[in-house]
């Protein structure tokens, strides 16, 4: 025991353990541009985040299997908790795998050794083997932390509330086919995002791999997104296993972790058969490309990125000045919205977390519009011309507008690297107030732009002109009032302000935009059919328009003066302030 | 008629100062050379001078008025190179240029021949529209510099602008500041090298512990320094120890096995 506690230490305090821990650090918090204030969550934090989807769901699960409630509805005769719980199975595996994905993506530009890294590194006499393999180790901890923390929960609740009723072996096994499949979902999420990464580094040069970055990002995003999005429709055409029509390949990735589940439950069944073949095949594809892949590129990695790259010339950009120009003619008054401006839109498409996040929320808005599409009983609507569309068909551009004006108010707030912000410290005044203004323009061209040349033109050609006009003004009332309500009290310059790792308020403002969200999209498009049938109904906005227009007022009016100058560092308010009493 | 004065400037961060009474003038055409070990103060000073920060006590005030009260006017007449070269590395270097002249409210036309100018003149013409995370140390120190002469300022505050250059380089700034100074531009020039700024600047005042020990005209300091260099004069009056004798400990401490 002496021994091996002996052994524990010398190896934890060994240079190897040592590099692993360092590995861990910089791949949570400490990349090349990372520093204080920017978008860095501790682990505590991140963790606590990417718990909570699970606990959530997991404590819903009891108004669906608790014996009481299952009782009072009368539960049916033969209730066989396997076949029962399998969209809800189904539905942990999808959250496992996307979490563990979305974690891989978010810390994508860590995963790869950055110039810092070789500039304190590369000098001592360690191998880059044991980088390799130090790093290797880091994420391999770090992954089965984050599996454990995702499923921990939800894989304790789920088997006690739907085997409540049954034997404790059946419980008892619930409980580990469970935690196999999750695990294992898990295991394959962030082992595929490798693969990709993998693969682009091998298959493309340095240099446009990392320009590349953020729109492989918001491109497995949106993956992501539909994956989870499957939740609603797969798990049906999994019960019962049956009757399953498609075959393995046709269904998603989740579908194949559900189908080893139930074969470790031992449900003799050809397609879950398949489909947990399936899941074996994948897992191990997925870990040997990321395995074969990352020793390939990581050497070329960690030479290319580590040289200070000398910069090569470049041939001027494809002009866009004439558009810029038009611009300062019509929308952008002063020299700071003229240079915040184009600031603002070469950090959104240039600046990496940025585009991510705007990535990140369009790619949403595009799902669920989709799925409205694809679920609206009038779908005939889309291919017949009729007198007016109906109501889901008009919540898609609001659908699209509401995660636009909030992606890109999202977006506006995520600091690029902060230490270069002294230029606009320096250079602009902190009382000019004019940063709403600003965040105004950008927002109102984006939506000005896919308005103008999807929204219009598309209804146009269902629907007529009447149908086009009324509803791209309703979008464009509907999205401007809520970007009016979100910079109600915007006073940063976009990307320069200091954000704090937590914000107390941040939980009621989500579930704000959540409510807000069906109030935006569905009450919008019922009332706006109800008043294309019938054009009375277009009074029923008024006193919308003018309450929401009548609070975002008065919320501008209390504004103290202070409170509109020009804010680089947002701190989170403190719960209990010290008041220093003593003079 | 003075354009830059610091008077009694004090500044507190925890209860010890960082620094204190701190006070000189700067009439148009002196290059005011500001030298101290690190920790000294320099950069708590260059702070307060561009407004970047309030001194806990005192005044820095141009052309007789305070600088906070006309922040933005002060700014208007200063072109400041920070420390560190902290630009966003995803803007090239001509978009940077672009962004700093027109927050400064610069015509555009004209704006637009003075950056094409500049970066020609400070040879980075060919990587202009390359993005400035590709730059070299030096190239962003170049960019920093052009950024701080674009709108012809009346006032320059330097921090360690020589920062990264090439001999080549260097000595184009050396000769810059000299030619500024000569034509009636007040020049505050905060350094490590000695030898350059006893090259280039007219005063020099020497800071130890936040205090300043030493302020003259860098040629009454060389009479100061009698026989001995400029170097030892300034080691006299801020190191705290023998030089020589802290490198032999050095040896000593590195050979205990």
């Amino acid at each position: 025991m002496e021994l091996a506690k002996r052994s524990w230490r010398q190896f934890s305090s060994g240079p190897f353990a040592r590099l692993v821990r360092h590995s861990i650090d910089r791949i949570l918090a400490g990349g090349e541009t990372a520093e204080p204030g920017e978008l860095d969550l501790g682990i505590g934090t991140l963790l606590a985040l990417l718990a909570s989807p699970g606990v959530f769901v997991a404590v819903f699960l009891f108004d669906r299997y608790g014996s009481l409630l299952l009782f009072l509805r009368g539960k049916p005769a033969h209730f066989d908790p396997y076949r029962a719980s399998i969209p809800d199975e189904y539905f942990f595996i999808v959250l496992a795998m996307v979490i563990a994905a979305f974690v891989a993506v978010w810390k994508w530009d860590r995963l790869i050794p950055d110039r810092r890294d070789y500039a304190n590194l590369a000098h001592l006499p360690i191998g880059q083997t044991r980088f390799f393999a130090a790093n290797l180790c880091a994420l391999a901890l770090l992954a089965g932390v984050f599996a454990v923390d995702v499923n921990a929960a939800p894989a304790l609740v789920f088997p006690l509330v739907v085997c409540a009723q049954e034997s404790f072996g059946v419980g008892v096994m619930f409980f580990w086919t469970h935690m196999a499949a999750v695990f294992l979902a898990s295991a394959f999420g962030f082992l595929a995002v490798f693969a990709a990464i993998g693969a682009l580094m091998a298959a493309l040069p340095y240099r446009a791999f990392r320009a590349s970055s953020a729109y492989i990002r918001c491109a497995i995003v949106f993956v992501l997104m539909t994956l989870l999005m499957t939740s609603f429709s797969v798990p049906q055409k999994l019960t019962p296993a049956g009757h399953l029509s498609k075959a393995w390949s046709a269904l998603p990735p989740p579908a194949w972790f559900l189908g080893l589940c139930q074969m470790l439950r031992g449900e003799k069944d050809a397609a879950f058969e398949s489909l947990s073949g399936a899941a074996v095949v994948g897992l191990a594809a997925a870990a040997l490309i990321s395995l074969a892949t990352y020793s390939l590129c990581y050497g070329r990695f960690l030479r290319l990125g580590a040289q200070t790259p000398t910069s090569l010339p470049a041939r001027r950009p494809a002009r866009s000045s004439w558009a810029f120009r038009l611009l300062d003619g019509f929308l952008l008054r002063s020299p700071f919205q003229r240079a915040c401006y184009r600031f603002a839109l070469r950090t959104l498409f240039r600046g990496g977390e940025q585009a991510f996040a705007l990535g990140a929320f369009l790619s949403l808005g595009a799902i669920l519009a989709a799925q409205t599409v694809l679920s609206a009983p009038h779908k005939a609507a889309w291919e017949a011309a009729v007198s007016a569309p109906s109501a889901d068909v008009l919540s898609v551009p609001l659908i699209f507008g509401y995660f636009a004006t909030l992606g890109l108010w999202f977006a506006l707030g995520i600091p690029a690297p902060l230490r270069a912000n002294w230029v606009f410290r320096f250079h602009i005044d902190p009382r000019c107030g004019e940063c709403p203004a600003l965040a105004r323009r950008i927002i109102f061209t984006f939506l000005g732009i896919a308005l103008g040349t999807i929204c219009l033109p598309l209804y146009e050609h269902y629907w007529g002109w009447r149908v086009a006009a009324i509803h791209t003004a309703v979008v464009a009332l509907c999205c401007g009032l809520l970007a009016e309500g979100l910079l109600a009290r915007f006073r940063k310059i976009p990307f320069t302000c200091a954000v704090p790792k937590f914000k107390s308020h941040g939980i009621v403002v989500a579930l704000l935009l959540v409510l807000g969200y069906f109030g935006f999209t569905s009450v919008t498009a019922t009332v706006e059919s109800w008043a294309l049938a019938d054009p009375y109904w277009f009074i029923a906005f008024v006193p919308v328009v003018l309450g929401a227009a009548f609070a975002i007022y008065q919320a501008k009016k209390t504004q103290i003066e202070i409170e509109r100058n020009i804010l680089f560092e947002e701190r989170s308010s403190s719960v209990v302030e010290t008041l220093n009493l003593q003079g | 008629m003075i354009a830059l004065e610091a008077k009694g400037l004090k500044k507190c961060y925890t209860a010890a100062p960082a620094v204190s009474d701190i006070s000189f003038r700067l009439q148009a055409g002196d290059v005011l050379g500001c030298l101290g070990p690190n920790g000294a103060g320099k950069s708590t000073i260059v702070r307060m001078l561009t407004g970047l920060s309030k001194p806990t006590r005192g005044q820095v005030l141009s052309f007789g008025t305070d600088v906070h009260k006309d922040l933005v006017g002060y700014r208007r007449r200063l072109g400041y190179v920070p420390e560190e070269p902290e630009l966003y590395p995803f803007l090239s270097g001509w978009e940077y240029l672009e962004m700093v002249g027109t927050l400064r409210g610069m015509e555009r036309s004209q704006m637009e021949k003075k950056i094409d100018a500049m970066l020609a003149l400070f040879s980075l013409e060919s990587h202009r529209y390359a993005a400035i995370g590709s730059y070299s140390k030096g190239m962003r120190q170049r960019v920093l510099l052009i950024a701080a002469l674009l709108h012809d300022p009346e006032i320059l505050i330097l921090d360690e602008p020589l920062s990264g250059l090439d001999v080549v380089s260097a000595t184009i700034v050396k000769s810059l500041i000299k030619t500024l100074g000569e034509r009636g531009k007040a020049i505050f020039y905060c350094s490590h090298v000695l030898e350059v700024v006893e090259k280039v600047c007219s005063q020099v005042m020497i800071l130890r512990k936040g205090s300043v020990v030493a302020h003259a005209a860098t040629a009454d300091l060389h009479a100061m320094a009698g026989h001995g260099s400029l170097e030892h004069a300034f080691v006299r009056l801020v190191a705290d120890r023998d030089a020589e004798q802290a490198a032999s400990e050095i040896v000593e401490v590195m050979a205990v096995a």
